[in-house]
C-alpha cells in the first residue's frame, strides 16, 4: 500500500475508529505501558536532556550535509562490492527492485519490517512477477499480510488493533492453525511456518535504521531476529532506505540505537542491533549481491525549508505513544501509513495538502509529542506551521478552501476530538469568549474554533460549556489522566 | 551526468546549500556522554552490572573458570538435552583450553565450516538444537554480547539453532556499546578485522506483537546463556 491507506473522508475514518472499542482500549493500554517503560529506560540512562541534544545534533548535522554523507556512504557500499541506486520516486524504487528480482530469477522474497517498502508499495510490484511469493517475516507484518494486507496502525506495533482471537482466526483460516489463542502458541506456530519459508528464500528485502557513511554498512535494530535471517540466508539482499537515514560512523549509530531502543520499546538496546553489508571473502552466508535503494519520494520537499526538522526522525514511535489524539482515533484514523504526530507532519510534506491537508488538524497541539521526541523535533510547532502554510496558500488559491475546511472538520468532528483540540491549549479559548465568527483564518491563528458555526463544528454544542482547560504549563500527564476520567463520565 | 550526481545535486539545490562542505565541517559531538557514562566502574563493578543487565533481559548468566569450562559447557548441553550441538571453527578453542573437549564431545557436534558453502552451513545450523559460540565483548550496561561474523562462525550460527550459549572472557566486559565501537573501528582501520557483519545481541529474540504480551523466542534462539570465564 502506498502512503495513503484510505480513500474514506477523515470523519468516516474517525467514526470507524470510534466504533472499535477494542482498538481504543488496546491503544490506551499500550500507551500507558510504554509510558512507564520509556520513562524508566530514560531515567536509567541519566542526563536525558543532554543525550537528546546529542541525538538532535547528530541528526541535524547529517541532514545539513546530506548530499555529502550520501556520497560517502554510496562510495563505501561500492567499495565493498555493493550497488547503490538513487530513486527520486516510489515507482522508480519499486521498478528497480522488481528488475533485480527478475534478473536474479527470484521466486521467494522474504522481507523484514520496513515502512519505506510499504511507502513504495513494493509487495504489489513484486507480486506482478509470475510465480513470485513475498513473505513478511516480522510477526506483526506477517499477521497483517495474512489478513489480506490489513493496514498497520502504529509504526512500532503495527498490529496494536488486533486481539488474540482475531489473530487466531486469521491463522486458522489462512494457514490451517488449529491451536488456541495463547500468544506464545500463536508465535511458535508463526516461527515454524516462517522458518520453512526463510530456508527457501532467494531474495531478502530489509529496511535500514541507519546507514553508516564511513563504512558502507547498514544498521538494523530489531527484537525478533527475523531481519538477521533475511540478511543471512538469501543470496541477494536489497536494502530500501529513506534518503535521510544516515549517520557519520558506528559511534553515532550506537548513540542513536540507544535512543531508539529506549524511546520505542523502553529497552536499553533491542535484542538485535546489527551492522551489516555485502559478504566478504571466506564467509559463507550473508548476501553475495547487495543493493541499497535510497529513496527520496518527497523527502526533499522538506530540505532547506520550514519542515526540515522532520527529516531528523528516527521512527521510534514515542510521539504516537503520548498523543491524546492517537489514543482516541488509533492509527487507521489518520489514513496514512505514518500515523500520529510524526505522520501528521510528515505525510503532507511527502504528498502535499490536497491528500493530507486534514492531518495537521488532527492534533490537540498539547506539545507532548515534541517533549518526548528523542531527537527534539518540534512536532507541534510544525503542525502549526502546516496550518500557516495552508492559510498562505488559501490567499493565493481560493479553491484551497476545501482543504482547509476539511481540516477544520477534522479538529471539530466529534465531541472528543473537539475537546482535545481545545483541551490543552489554554489560549485556544480566547476566540470562544470573544464570539468571533468562524473563518478558516481565525481557526488557524487561534488554533481553535469559534462559536456560531454549528454546521461546521459537529459536536460543538456538546462541549461549549466545558470549563476552561488547564494551562499548557501544567503537567501534561496529570491533565491527561483527568481528561480521561472526564471522558469516562461524559 | 550520472544518475547519482543528478540526485545529489537536486538535494543541494532544494536545500540551498552547496555540496562538498563536510570536509570543512566534520561532525564534532557537543558532549562526551557516550565516553563518560559508566566510565568510572571497576572490573568487578562492570561484572556485577553485566550480570544484572543480562538477567533483566532473560539471559541465563553463568560464570566459570578456564579449568572448569569444559564441565560448564557439558552441563549446558545436558540441560538442553542437546542431540545435535553445533560449534564454530575457531582458534578460540585453543585459547580457552577447549581443544580436547571439542574433539571428544558427545554427541558428536557439527561445525560451521569455512568454505563449506552457504547451503551446507545453513542446513547444519537449522538442524542444530544448541550452539556454543564465542563472543567478542559483553556490554555491562545493556547485557549485550557482540560478535563479528567470521568464516568459521557465520551470521546464521547465532540465529538458527534452538538454544544458544556465548562464551566470554571477563576481561572483555566493557561498559557500553561505545567502547565496543572504538575497538571495532580500530580493528577495521588496522586491517585486523575483515567482516561483513557485527551483531549486538541482547538476550533471546522476543516480540510484543500480540496484545503487547512478551513472547520470548520468536525467530532467533528460544533462550540465551552467557558463560563468563572469570580468570580470563
Ligand atoms: S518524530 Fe520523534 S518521537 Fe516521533 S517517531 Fe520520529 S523520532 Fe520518534
Amino acid at each position: 500500500m502506498p502512503i495513503k491507506t484510505s480513500d474514506h473522508p477523515f470523519l468516516t475514518r474517525l467514526a470507524e475508529s470510534e466504533a472499535d472499542p477494542f482498538m481504543q482500549a488496546a491503544v490506551a493500554k499500550a500507551q500507558d505501558a510504554q509510558w512507564d517503560k520509556r520513562t524508566a529506560a530514560r531515567q536509567d540512562l541519566g542526563n536525558w536532556a543532554q543525550w537528546r541534544e546529542l541525538a538532535e545534533q547528530i541528526r541535524q548535522h547529517v541532514v545539513r550535509y546530506l548530499p555529502d554523507y550520501l556520497e560517502e556512504f554510496a562510495d563505501n557500499v561500492e567499495a565493498r562490492g555493493g550497488h547503490v541506486f538513487f530513486a527520486k520516486t516510489d515507482d522508480e524504487a519499486a521498478n528497480y527492485i522488481k528488475q533485480i528480482a527478475i534478473d536474479k530469477g527470484a521466486q521467494h522474497v522474504v522481507k523484514s519490517k520496513s515502512m519505506v517498502t510499504t511507502e513504495i508499495d513494493l509487495d504489489k510490484k513484486l507480486l506482478e512477477i509470475p510465480g513470485m511469493s513475498v513473505l513478511e517475516s516480522d510477526l506483526a507484518e506477517f499477521i497483517l499480510e495474512e489478513d489480506d494486507f490489513d493496514e498497520p496502525t502504529h509504526i512500532v506495533f503495527p498490529t496494536l488493533h488486533k486481539n488474540r482471537d482475531q489473530i487466531r482466526t486469521i491463522f486458522h483460516d489462512k494457514l490451517g492453525y488449529d491451536g488456541d489463542n495463547d500468544p506464545q502458541h500463536l508465535a511458535r506456530f508463526a516461527r515454524k511456518y516462517l522458518r520453512a519459508s526463510f530456508l527457501q528464500a532467494d531474495l531478502g528485502v530489509t529496511g535500514c535504521n541507519f546507514a553508516i557513511a564511513d563504512s558502507g554498512l547498514i544498521n538494523l535494530v530489531t527484537n525478533e531476529g527475523n531481519a538477521d535471517l533475511v540478511m543471512a540466508i538469501p543470496k541477494t539482499q536489497v536494502v530500501v532506505m529513506g534518503m535521510e537515514r544516515l549517520v557519520p560512523s558506528l559511534k553515532e549509530a550506537e548513540v542513536l540505537d540507544q535512543m531508539l531502543s529506549r524511546s520505542a520499546v523502553g529497552q536499553k538496546l533491542t535484542s538485535y542491533a546489527t551492522f551489516a553489508g555485502r559478504q566478504v571473502d571466506g564467509e559463507s552466508d550473508g548476501p553475495e549481491d547487495f543493493y541499497v535503494v535510497i529513496v527520496d519520494n518527497g523527502r526533499s520537499n522538506a530540505l532547506g525549508g520550514d519542515f526540515e526538522a522532520v527529516l531528523q526522525c528516527i521512527r521510534c514511535g514515542a510521539c504516537l505513544n503520548v498523543c491524546p489524539v492517537y489514543r482516541h482515533i488509533g492509527g487507521h484514523g489518520y489514513g496514512s501509513i505514518y500515523p500520529g504526530p510524526i505522520g501528521a507532519v510528515l505525510s503532507p510534506v511527502l504528498r502535499g495538502y490536497q491528500e493530507f491537508g486534514d492531518l495537521p488538524f488532527a492534533s490537540s497541539l498539547c506539545g507532548a509529542c515534541s517533549e518526548t521526541c528523542p531527537v527534539k523535533i518540534p512536532l507541534h510547532k510544525l503542525l502549526i506551521k502546516h496550518r500557516e502554510v495552508m492559510e498562505n496558500q488559501l490567499h493565493m488559491d481560493h479553491s484551497f478552501n476545501n482543504v482547509l475546511m476539511k481540516g477544520i472538520g477534522v479538529a471539530t468532528g466529534t465531541p472528543a476530538m473537539f475537546r482535545m483540540a481545545m483541551g490543552v491549549d489554554h489560549t485556544m479559548f480566547g476566540p470562544l469568549s470573544k464570539k468571533a465568527p468562524i473563518s478558516t483564518e481565525n481557526f488557524i491563528n487561534n488554533g481553535g474554533f469559534v462559536k456560531n458555526a454549528p454546521s461546521l463544528a459537529k459536536g460543538w454544542t456538546d462541549v461549549r460549556d466545558l470549563p476552561r482547560p488547564p494551562k499548557h504549563t501544567e503537567n501534561f500527564r496529570a491533565w491527561f489522566k483527568k481528561h480521561q476520567s472526564e471522558n469516562k463520565h461524559a | 551526468m550520472t544518475e547519482r550526481e543528478a540526485f545529489l545535486d537536486s538535494l543541494a539545490t532544494a536545500a540551498k546549500r552547496p555540496r562538498h562542505q563536510l570536509q570543512d565541517h566534520p561532525f564534532k559531538p557537543l558532549n562526551d556522554l557516550p565516553d563518560t557514562t559508566l566510565a568510572d566502574l571497576s572490573a568487578d563493578d562492570l561484572f556485577a552490572l553485566a550480570e544484572k543487565s543480562s538477567e533483566a533481559v532473560h539471559v541465563d548468566f553463568q560464570t566459570t573458570t578456564k579449568a572448569a569450562l569444559p564441565q560448564a559447557l557439558d552441563a549446558f548441553l545436558a540441560a538442553k538435552a542437546a542431540k545435535t550441538p553445533m560449534l564454530p571453527t575457531s582458534t578460540a578453542f585453543a585459547d580457552f583450553g577447549l581443544t580436547t573437549w571439542r574433539d571428544q564431545l558427545t554427541p558428536q557436534p557439527s561445525f560451521w565450516v569455512p568454505n563449506a558453502g552457504r547451503e551446507a552451513n545453513i542446513d547444519t545450523a537449522s538442524h542444530a538444537d544448541a550452539a556454543i559460540g564465542f563472543a567478542d565483548y559483553l556490554l555491562a550496561e545493556s547485557g549485550t554480547i557482540t560478535v563479528a561474523t567470521t568464516p568459521g562462525q557465520g551470521r546464521a550460527f547465532h540465529f538458527l539453532p534452538t538454544h544458544y550459549l556465548a562464551v566470554i572472557k571477563k576481561s572483555h566486559i566493557l561498559s557500553r556499546s561505545r567502547q565496543a565501537m572504538y575497538r571495532y573501528e580500530k580493528a577495521f582501520a588496522d586491517g585486523s578485522l575483515k567482516t561483513s557483519n557485527i551483531n549486538f545481541i541482547t538476550g533471546p529474540s522476543n516480540s510484543g506483537d500480540i496484545e503487547m504480551v512478551l513472547i520470548v523466542g520468536v525467530h532467533g534462539p528460544l533462550d540465551m546463556t552467557y558463560l563468563v570465564v572469570e580468570d580470563m
